[in-house]
């Protein structure tokens, strides 16, 4: 409940605040989202499988977003940027289904 | 995660080559089993319900607020390339009232420097230089002639004729071989949709627009012809003409040829002259023997002959 809160707590601070974000740091901002997005599933399994630990979570999210900026940072040094990032998307993407597949399990019992 | 107690697990967990398999099979980060292996080992109980430390509760609080910029971004993005769109489409549209308003300027000031040379050549000289003009499409003509029309079958009749007939469309080689033969049929003057046929003119495809000249035009099309009385008698006899109305049989295209009293023919945009030029080469000393008649073949810049 209290998350679910601070998850509010953050997006209404998001739009109160409206930063602009750098132009450098653009085109990482979608590969982040998509990193935190896998992070938070991966809590959010983790909790159902009553294996959540904070620690866990904060690192896995602060690492997550960092080691996917990081690789798209190096894949656009190395002119392969675009690919780079489908490939980030591609594994992140299969992890998100594959945690959104367990939650489904876990709440629905299918 | 360095610090995590399930080291010497890890350390045995290898990248096998079925990496790919295992990240399908086992999306979870296994540091979490680690840590829940370790919570059970030490005897901490684990956190119940929805509850999670400050620190967690400042990270969810980071992810809202990621989630809120990635959201702002790229709703900021989409009108820039709304815009962007629109904007092009806008920059179209004014280039081209642009060349409109300066071909009609151009066409003013074409009819003023003809006005102006007749008034100042006078007689025979004028006459004969607008008939000169008239007869290479340099200058305005009005005449009783012939006018073609052709058109696009309905769409969708292709499918249904089928056997082989083709589209129901018009192609370049139509509007070429009718142009042609209307010339042949003893035409003086000729245009496809307005546009004034040269010597110099050409009918082209690129795509699926037909162009003429350069400048597209669009079915239905009107060759509008001014020439002598049995024009039309001439052309019906001509082998586009009969080419045309049986492919207008078996394909449902349309097409018309029909008498026109009055008709006006617009002047053709000025041509482009394009010189000749002398190649500068060395061979120029060698067959020196000549130079009479090199010099008469020598094409000169002067040499328009407008």
């Amino acid at each position: 409940m209290i998350a679910v809160l601070a998850l509010l707590a953050g997006v209404l601070l998001g739009l109160w605040l409206d930063p602009t974000v750098p132009a450098a740091l653009q085109p990482y901002l979608p590969i982040a989202v998509v990193a935190a997005l896998d992070a938070v599933f991966g809590g959010v399994r983790a909790k159902l499988d009553r294996i959540f630990d904070d620690k866990q979570f904060v690192v896995s999210f602060i690492s997550n977003v960092l080691v996917a900026a990081l690789i798209v940072y190096l894949g656009d040094q190395l002119g392969v940027g675009g690919q780079l990032s489908t490939g980030v998307v591609v594994v992140l993407g299969v992890r998100i289904f594959g945690n959104v597949a367990a939650i489904r399990r876990h709440l629905f019992r299918a | 995660m360095s610090d995590d107690p399930g080291q010497g697990r890890r350390g045995a967990r290898a990248f096998t080559p079925d990496f790919l398999t295992e990240l399908f099979r086992n999306p979870l980060d296994p540091g979490y089993a680690d840590a829940a292996a370790q919570r059970a080992r030490t005897g901490r109980p684990a956190r119940s319900g929805w509850s999670v430390g400050p620190v967690g509760l400042v990270v969810i609080v980071l992810l809202g607020f990621l989630f809120a910029v990635a959201y702002r971004q790229t709703m900021a993005e989409e009108p820039g390339r709304a815009q962007a769109r629109s904007g092009l489409v806008a920059q179209i549209k004014q280039r081209q009232g642009e060349t409109d308003a300066l071909s009609t300027r151009a066409e003013e000031l074409r009819e003023e420097v003809n006005r102006q040379r007749e008034a100042a050549l006078g007689g025979s000289h004028a006459a004969r230089l607008r008939e000169l003009e008239a007869s290479t499409g340099l200058g305005r003509v009005r005449g009783d002639g012939v006018v073609v029309e052709l058109a696009d079958g309905p769409s969708g009749q292709d499918s249904l004729s089928g056997g082989g007939a083709g589209p129901a469309q018009v192609i370049y080689l139509d509007l070429q071989s009718v142009a042609n033969d209307l010339w042949g049929a003893g035409a003086e003057a000729i245009a496809i949709n307005g546009q004034r046929l040269t010597s110099t003119s050409t009918i082209r495809s690129a795509g699926q627009a037909i162009l003429v000249d350069f400048r597209p035009v669009t079915g239905p099309y009107e060759v509008s012809a001014i020439g002598p009385g049995g024009m039309r008698k001439r052309y019906e006899a001509s082998y586009s003409a009969l080419t045309m109305r049986k492919v207008a049989q078996v394909n449902g295209l349309s097409f018309a040829v029909r008498d026109a009293d009055d008709l006006t023919l617009p002047a053709a945009p000025e041509p482009r002259l394009r010189y000749a030029e002398p190649a500068v080469s060395p061979s120029v000393s060698s067959s020196g023997g000549d130079e009479s008649s090199g010099s008469g073949t020598s094409p000169s810049p002067s040499g328009g002959g407008r």
